[in-house]
């Protein structure tokens, strides 16, 4: 048999800043540029689920299924907050593109059916996308 | 020699519904939901083929090429199609974004060979898309 890949795509719009804690606000300023000032994004973010197609259905993973997920653990949380400050599941992360996809996939992996989600990318702007595969993946070319 | 992946670009437009026949009407909507109601789309097909670049032409494989063996094998077949028609869908197949793509696999796999294909990935929309390797 074999693995069909699935990816969903959505958005949602939040406001952020980058800062670490542990740096003055002139290295702040210095590290992360025009990114330190309070600003935000209509971010997009792809979710790719995978496994074999159900001969029944035609189907391998229910979209419903991932739509409600994805809504329910990750857009309610985030769409329409400030991540760098009200967002309590993100408290002492520097919301770059790639620690949001590492924390989005903490958040969607157990709300998904088990053993199917095998990426997540954050695409911050046109120009940025940040892509998070989990700690098991294993290069196999493009994808 | 290093492998080079080139990707074309590909549309048509089909429709569909999902039914299964042996299902109750209830059943059908219970598990298929909208789906069920005859409806189309916009797809986009990109095709990878991987290989080495020839040192005379310094292309991976003719894109022309690519071109014409997609048009007549994919996109003659089922642009302004109704999937549900189609002999690849006969049989109970319910003709998801899963199914066609396996389906154009395996239309194209004999004609670019193995080594050649090395990606699908089938748009049904903007928001959702489906990428197949093979088996």
């Amino acid at each position: 048999m074999s693995e069909f890949r699935l990816t969903r795509r959505y958005h949602f719009s939040a406001g952020h800043r980058l800062a670490s804690p542990a740096l003055s606000p002139e290295d702040n300023a210095r590290i992360y540029g025009p990114c330190y000032r309070q600003h935000g994004h209509n971010y997009q973010v792809e979710v790719t689920v995978g496994g074999e197609v159900d001969p029944l259905t035609g189907m391998s993973v229910d979209l419903g299924i991932v739509d409600a997920a994805v809504q329910r653990v990750l857009l309610d949380r985030v769409d329409h907050y400030d991540l760098s400050a009200t967002v309590a599941d993100l408290d002492g992360v520097v919301t770059t593109g790639e620690n949001l996809a590492r924390v989005f996939w903490t958040w969607l992996e157990p709300a998904l059916p088990p053993g199917r989600l095998r990426r997540v990318a954050v695409v911050e702007t046109d120009n940025n996308d940040f892509e998070y595969r989990g700690d098991a993946e294993r290069a196999r070319g493009p994808r | 020699m290093a492998t080079v992946y080139a990707t074309r670009k590909f549309t048509f437009s089909a429709g569909h519904r999902y039914w299964r026949q042996e299902w109750s009407a209830e059943d059908n909507r219970r598990v298929f939901g909208h789906l069920t109601t005859s409806h189309g789309h916009n797809y986009v097909l990109d095709v990878t083929v991987r290989g080495t670049i020839d040192p005379v032409t310094g292309m991976v494989m003719d894109l022309g090429e690519l071109k014409r063996l997609v048009g007549d094998a994919v996109i003659a077949r089922f642009d302004h199609a109704d999937l549900n028609r189609d002999a690849a869908f006969a049989g109970g197949v319910i003709p998801t974004t899963e199914n066609l793509v396996r389906t154009i696999w395996e239309l194209l796999q004999p004609k670019l060979g193995g080594e050649r294909l090395h990606r699908l990935r089938l748009w049904e929309d903007p928001t959702f898309y489906v990428e197949y390797f093979g088996s």
